[in-house]
């Protein structure tokens, strides 16, 4: 799996070089008590997190905000090859790990109901490179979103709310 | 933007009346008693809304006038419609907690060394 290369439209990539060995780094994504450690931004806790680590294995997890918003997201291990390549589906859930379309939390109709997210952990000298690359999302570039969606403002708001009504 | 704003926006976002608010107020300014009309709703039922609008900087209130008139701010909306910067922010505020928790763990040898 290339970590490199440009990301397309609707795709996110991240790159970041930890100070640690891959086997730890490898963990801190995949066991629940150390995911809850630091998963999320800044300010945000994870009262809720369960990872069944198998090819076609599912995880839920709740991330709370600062404010005590619960986002609920569950997805789908495709992909597994410990300690190098994570690849797993991202939606937004209910607290029982139901699928609900992105407009329950607020997301314009826009957003897919899931995205694919795929990470790899790379080996460098004396630290690991870990890649995330987050595709299926709006990029607010040439889409229905812009045109009729919240991304173009309030006046295409506008029209597209009267054109879904 | 910070996450937490982010959070209201999305939190305000959330409720459909509050959208429909927003939608009408993108045609111009209005009263709360103009806003409760369509929506046969109460006015404190209404200003409840405005107030969460408020709080995540959607709209304004005139500060003049009896009525304190609603004004749409658009710019908080724009900002929570790009969601890959969303979910860069999100991302890179991620990766540097996994780096203080990594950190943090092999200060402590809690890592056990990677195995």
């Amino acid at each position: 799996m290339a970590a490199g290369g440009d990301p397309r439209p609707g795709e996110l990539v991240v790159t970041r070089d930890f100070d640690a060995p891959r086997e730890l780094v490898f963990r801190a994504w995949t066991e629940p008590e150390r995911v809850r450690r630091w998963w999320g931004p800044e300010g945000f806790t994870m009262p809720y997190c369960d990872i069944d680590l198998r090819p076609g294995g599912t995880f839920l997890r709740c991330m709370r905000s600062p404010g005590g918003l619960d986002f609920w997201v569950t997805g789908v291990f495709r992909e597994i090859v410990a300690p190098e390549l994570l690849v797993f589906t991202d939606s937004f859930a209910d607290k029982e790990g139901n699928v609900v379309p992105p407009t329950r939390y607020g997301a314009g109709s826009g957003m897919p109901l899931e995205r694919l997210v795929t990470v790899t952990f790379e080996e460098l000298a004396g630290s690991t490179r870990v890649t995330v690359r987050h595709a299926g999302l709006p990029s607010g570039e040439d889409r229905d979103l812009v045109r009729h969606g919240w991304a173009g403002g309030l006046e295409s708001l506008s029209g597209y709310l009267s054109g879904a009504s | 933007m910070s996450s937490s704003t982010l959070d209201s926006t999305f939190a305000a976002l959330a409720d459909p009346t509050r959208r429909e608010i927003l939608v009408r107020l993108a045609s111009g300014e209005a009263s709360v008693k103009e806003l409760a009309e369509p929506f046969q709703m109460s006015l404190p039922g209404v200003s409840k809304h405005l107030k969460v609008l408020e709080r995540a900087g959607l709209i304004s209130r005139g500060r003049v006038a009896q009525s304190r008139p609603c004004r749409l701010e658009a710019q908080p909306l724009k900002e929570a419609a790009d969601w890959v910067e969303h979910y860069r922010r999100f991302w890179e505020e991620g990766l540097d907690r996994l780096e203080d928790y990594l950190q943090e763990i092999q200060r402590a040898g809690e890592g056990g060394g990677g195995r």
